[in-house]
């Protein structure tokens, strides 16, 4: 079983995967299909809670001595003033979010779709198809907007991370889906309830821990894609790197990437805390 | 089997006289040369201008007897410096304004009015020599497409200034990253000539030649860049004087030259030819014909018959 490193945020266990592939009955695209369910694991103490933004808080206070303590040139200045972080942090934080929200809607219903026996014969043709838009480098799809179609500035860079992200949240929505235990679906239906309703009732929530850490990845895909979005004109915490990057100043350089890892951290945490929040009692 | 074997004597052979031949006409070194038994190693930045000018002196060197190691294409002005600094490669071609801001960490407020005397001495004392410039520039400028620049009469900056002034809305410039944050960049530009545009868009540098007349009126652009001929715009000349100079001249180590003098000497004439016209279309060569910079640069070396 290989696992693509890119859409594991977390340890599979070996018997989902198994079950898996047993059961979409297709090993070649099972092969691609890995999830990371966190198995029973009891929610952090508040103290857990704790630590990762205390962590952060501290980096960011580091970080603004550090600058504080160095005489900026102009050029320095021209990025490390507030009002240009807090510009390039909003757009970059708009930039993830817009594109998280729209991957989940494309991703989740096709997921969903696809994994309905009726669909079994497209699903190769659109993982496949998939598959292809993560394989081309982000730059290359932005570039290639700009280039061909003229399309620059935020939606262009919006697109471009969705074609990036739909993968991890399509395939651990269909692998979430498929991990349910068929003896729980069999017993729904046997209760007398609809197709719809045994998805709704049963497959989804029993789904859900899996379907989030799909969103999580693609959360903290985009916010570390969403840098190079500045070769575009859709701005966020690239324009501060790459100001430092061609302006040969390690200062900005490393504000700026710090203040990414910040907040792919902050924002990798958030959505760890709203998993162990959202998922369902008893699992 | 005799005569297959014979057929492989013949193909051996045949492929022996090919190699030589083709290695004879690459290397046009001569035992003879004021540089025969010279090993040089040719460094350059990662842009096509900067490759051509390497491969210009690489040829001519090599004309001249040295052997030349081939590492252009070094990603960033500050790491081919270092690369010189530390012995990596021997020489390179660098701009007298980047010399001025960047090696020499000069403000753009206090340029000297002969930028090249200037910066030769200031580097002299880090071990560096720059050869006598070559009279082409590759600045910074902002263009317009020709069309937009003969409807609104753009001939200058202060054109420019006056349009946007008059006609906000249509005033956006499309810039690369190094451009809007360099002082002798937009900055300064808008201060000199006292006018804002209404949008910065910024964009990797190449990108920016097809997006003026499409998402700007406006564009950064490199004077000698050939993508202005092909891309149909037209370059606003800066009345102000505000743009440093950005003169190329090949730099190398002082220890390099006293070793070998006769760099200096095969290398002025050839800078001496390399005007602004002559490098530009030499970039389109490569830039828009899709050609070799070692192609471009033997050939125009030898017609100019600066080779022996």
């Amino acid at each position: 079983m290989r696992l693509p490193t890119g859409c594991v945020p977390d340890v599979t266990t070996p018997d989902t995967a198994t079950a898996t592939r047993d059961r979409a009955g297709m090993p070649g695209t099972a092969q691609v299909l890995a999830a990371a369910p966190r198995g029973p694991r009891t929610r952090r103490s508040l103290r857990g809670y704790l630590v990762m933004p205390a962590v952060l808080a501290a980096i960011c206070l580091a970080l603004y001595f550090y600058v504080s303590a160095h005489e900026l040139d102009s050029i320095e200045a021209r990025s490390l003033n507030s009002a240009a972080l807090s510009t390039a942090i909003g757009q970059h934080l708009q930039l993830t979010l817009v594109s998280t929200v729209l991957t989940l809607v494309v991703a989740v219903p096709l997921g969903i779709l696809l994994t309905r026996p009726s669909a079994r014969r497209l699903r190769p043709i659109v993982i496949t198809l998939l598959t292809l838009g993560q394989a081309i480098p982000t730059i290359a799809v932005l570039v290639l907007l700009a280039v061909a179609f003229l399309f620059l500035g935020f939606q262009a860079a919006v697109l471009g991370l969705v074609i990036y992200a739909i993968i991890p949240v399509l395939l651990n929505t269909m692998v979430g889906l498929e991990q349910v235990d068929e003896s729980v679906l069999e017993a729904g239906r046997g209760m007398g309830i609809s197709k719809f309703g045994v998805l709704r009732t049963l497959e989804l929530p029993l789904s859900v821990p899996i379907i989030l850490a799909g969103v999580r990845t693609a959360l903290v895909i985009n916010v570390g894609t969403a840098t190079l979005t500045t070769y575009i004109n859709a701005g966020g915490l690239g324009d501060i790197i790459v100001a430092g990057l061609s302006t040969n100043r390690v200062l900005v350089q490393i504000v700026g990437a710090a203040l990414t890892a910040v907040l792919a951290l902050l924002i990798d945490y958030l959505a760890g805390v709203a998993e162990d929040f959202l998922r369902p009692k008893g699992l | 089997m005799k005569s297959k074997a014979l057929m492989m004597t013949t193909f051996g052979a045949g492929l022996a006289l090919i190699l030589s031949g083709c290695s004879a006409a690459d290397s046009s070194s001569n035992e003879t040369g004021p540089l025969a038994g010279v090993d040089l190693t040719a460094g350059s930045k990662e842009f096509t201008e900067s490759i051509l000018l390497a491969q210009i002196a690489s040829v001519a060197l090599e004309n001249a007897g040295a052997s030349v190691d081939d590492r252009t294409g070094i990603s960033g002005s500050a790491t081919v410096r270092e690369a010189l600094l530390s012995d990596e490669i021997d020489f390179y071609w660098d701009y007298t304004g980047t010399g001025w801001v960047n090696i020499l960490g000069n403000n753009t407020d206090d340029v000297p009015a002969d930028l090249y005397a200037a910066v030769a001495e200031a580097d002299a004392a880090n071990g560096v020599t720059w050869l006598e410039p070559a009279p082409f520039e590759n600045t910074y400028r902002i263009a317009v497409p020709t069309a937009f620049a003969e409807e609104n009469d753009l001939v200058t900056m202060s054109d420019a200034a006056a349009y946007i002034e008059a006609n906000p809305q249509d005033a956006a410039v499309c810039a690369a990253a190094e451009f809007i944050n360099r002082d002798d960049g937009l900055p300064g530009l808008q201060t000199a000539y006292g006018f804002e545009f209404s949008e910065v868009v910024q964009l990797d540098l190449n990108l920016i030649y097809t997006q003026v007349g499409e998402t700007c009126s406006f564009g950064e652009v490199f004077s000698t860049d050939a993508r202005i001929v092909s891309n149909d715009l037209a370059v606003l000349s800066d009345d102000e004087g505000f743009f440093v100079q950005y003169q190329g001249a090949m730099t190398l180590r002082d220890s390099t030259l006293a070793e070998n003098p006769a760099i200096a000497e095969i290398m002025a004439p050839i800078s001496a030819a390399l005007t602004s016209e002559v490098i530009t279309a030499l970039n389109g060569q490569v830039d828009n014909g899709g050609e070799d910079p070692r192609d471009v640069a033997e050939e125009w070396l030898q017609a100019e018959g600066f080779l022996s």
